[in-house]
């Protein structure tokens, strides 16, 4: 009965895994290559490198966009996102010959170091790992799902692996890799070595991912985990005989108003409004490690300076927790490069599992294939 | 355990899922050769000139509860920024002001270089429906146009 327990869970294990490896791991290598793809363009691209060489104090948010609409006064810009320390300041415009535009601005020299059309290393690699660049149907994508479903496929596979690999523990210590006694054992040991070690990843992966597929179906449903800010009433935008009014508060007064809110307050995006009626959107991290950057939000109304929507991880629905939770445990930025680095290397430990699990399935066939080849070879010779 | 057989359908089964990927660099050809429908003719409306482009030839989708559908208007003469609010909505009449500005759905947003819009669809498309634009001005004056709805839009 327990062996067949054993053999029941280990054909479990093969079904939920190999029909797909091929997209999990192309998920997998692809998330892993996104975990760093700040970095990489660090390194690709000297244009978005924020450097610093008269150590001098980053300029402001305001002082950034400034600078661009200085340069393109027929600009029309959108929002700025702010990144690490080490990149430029990315600054999103329209213009007359620009449908859509990223402006590098170096945060410290306060130079426009490149000006592209979005279509950037960091977006590519987050839409492939996200949704497989499948597109987006209003709400939802297909490829969004897909990526979604590998968690399950990912818990299962954990599970299973967990049931089939008897005290497993034992594998952390007590390393096994047998590289002379072929191909078959050799990537049976690796893939229980690389399964047992990152036992904690795929968990977090996983449960992550899962998230992520709630998340899909919730896109889908038209429900909103964060709540949009919700438009100002249209008694609230001033009449005026003489044309468009200016804006009672400018950006940098909003932004203030906003670091008085929060203390801790470090802000990574900024959306301007979109029409009159629209708000400052500001969004930013703080002293809580584990939320992601956009877990403090404010949004201020450019007419009279009041608040008209805030949250922080102090005030947010365990939902909403566990939204912003889940991308710096999903993409390791909880402790910066170190945690991206660990977090790239088990993303490799994990693509070669799916490797590995194929290849110990593949070995069988193999010797499946040579154990026909021998038995017609013998039939051959005994009719001779 | 059950011996495995060699056979062909054995040796590729799993790689099947592979196929799944070949769509990855489709839909990324797609995307950087975006194809869009005709746009509308242009309208006058006052001192303004505006071009309507739907998104796509999709019918209407459901969002936050409302029937709505996708649009890109240009305005090639006039100032986008003496506008205090405009809205566009499909149906027999144009949308009053005050029951438009309820919501923020149907409100124009963008840039000066094109202005997107969810248009609030009163319901399945007619052959008497219209697209209204409303647009309210600075000083409170309130203007209104409209186009016709192309007849493939209209369901057989």
């Amino acid at each position: 009965m327990k062996k067949l327990n054993n053999r029941f869970w280990f054909q479990l294990h093969g079904w939920i895994s190999l029909p797909i490896w091929v997209v999990f791991c192309f998920v997998c290598l692809s998330g892993t290559v996104a975990v760093i793809s700040h970095e990489l363009t660090w390194l690709s691209n000297p244009q978005s490198r924020a450097s610093n060489n008269d150590n001098v104090a980053p300029r402001s948010a305001a002082q950034v966009i400034d600078i661009v609409q200085q340069a393109y006064p027929t600009a029309d810009i959108s929002g700025i996102m702010i990144n690490e320390p080490y990149l430029v300041n990315t600054v999103m415009f329209s213009d007359k010959d620009k449908p859509y535009a990223l402006a590098y601005v170096n945060q410290y020299s306060g130079d426009i170091q490149e000006v592209n059309d979005g279509n950037t290393f960091i977006n590519f690699m987050r839409s492939l790992h996200g949704w497989l660049l499948f597109p987006w149907q209003n709400s939802y994508s297909i490829g969004y799902y897909i990526v979604g479903f590998m968690s399950l496929v990912l818990l299962g596979a954990l599970s299973t692996g967990l049931i089939v690999y008897k005290h497993f523990w034992r594998g952390f210590f007590n390393v096994k890799l047998r590289v002379n006694q072929g191909k078959r054992t050799l990537f049976a040991d690796l893939h229980r070595l690389f399964g047992v070690w990152s036992l904690w990843f795929m968990l977090v992966m996983s449960l992550t991912g899962l998230w992520y597929l709630v998340q899909a179906v919730l896109f889908q449903a038209d429900i909103e985990v964060d709540p949009y800010p919700a438009p100002l009433a249209a008694e609230q935008v001033p009449y005026s005989p003489n044309g468009k009014p200016e804006k009672a508060v400018s950006l940098a007064q909003a932004l203030s108003l906003t670091k008085q809110q929060f203390s801790d307050f470090q802000l990574s995006y900024i959306m301007l409004p979109e029409h009159n009626r629209d708000t400052y959107k500001f969004s930013g991290g703080g002293d809580f490690i584990f939320f992601d950057s956009y877990s403090y939000n404010l949004a201020v109304n450019p007419w009279n300076a009041s608040i008209k929507q805030q949250f922080s991880p102090a005030s947010m629905s365990a939902m909403q927790t566990i939204m912003h939770l889940a991308d710096p445990l999903h993409y390791g930025t909880i402790g910066g490069l170190t945690t991206k680095v660990i977090w790239f290397l088990f993303g490799l430990i994990l693509s070669g599992m799916s490797i590995t699990g194929f290849c110990m399935w593949w070995q069988r066939l193999v010797k499946a294939k040579s154990r026909v080849t021998q038995v017609r070879f013998s039939q051959t010779q005994e009719s001779h | 355990m059950a011996r495995l057989k060699s056979t062909t359908w054995q040796r590729y089964k799993y790689l099947i899922s592979a196929l799944v990927l070949l769509l990855t660099p489709w839909y990324y050809y797609q995307s950087l050769h975006p194809v869009f429908p005709d746009a509308l003719a242009a309208q006058k409306i006052e001192g303004f000139e505006v071009t309507a482009m739907p998104y796509d030839t999709k019918p209407p989708y459901q969002h936050d509860g409302h029937l709505v559908k996708d649009f890109l208007l240009m305005f090639s003469q006039g100032d986008v920024s003496t506008i205090r609010q405009a809205y566009l909505n499909i149906g027999q009449d144009a949308l009053l002001l005050d029951q438009l500005q309820l919501g923020e759905l149907a409100i124009l947003h963008g840039s000066p270089y094109g202005q997107t819009a969810h248009a609030l669809v009163s319901g399945p498309l007619q052959v008497s429906d219209k697209i209204w634009l409303t647009v309210e001005l600075w000083n409170g004056q309130t203007l209104t146009t409209h186009w016709l709805l192309p007849d493939d839009w209209i369901p057989a």
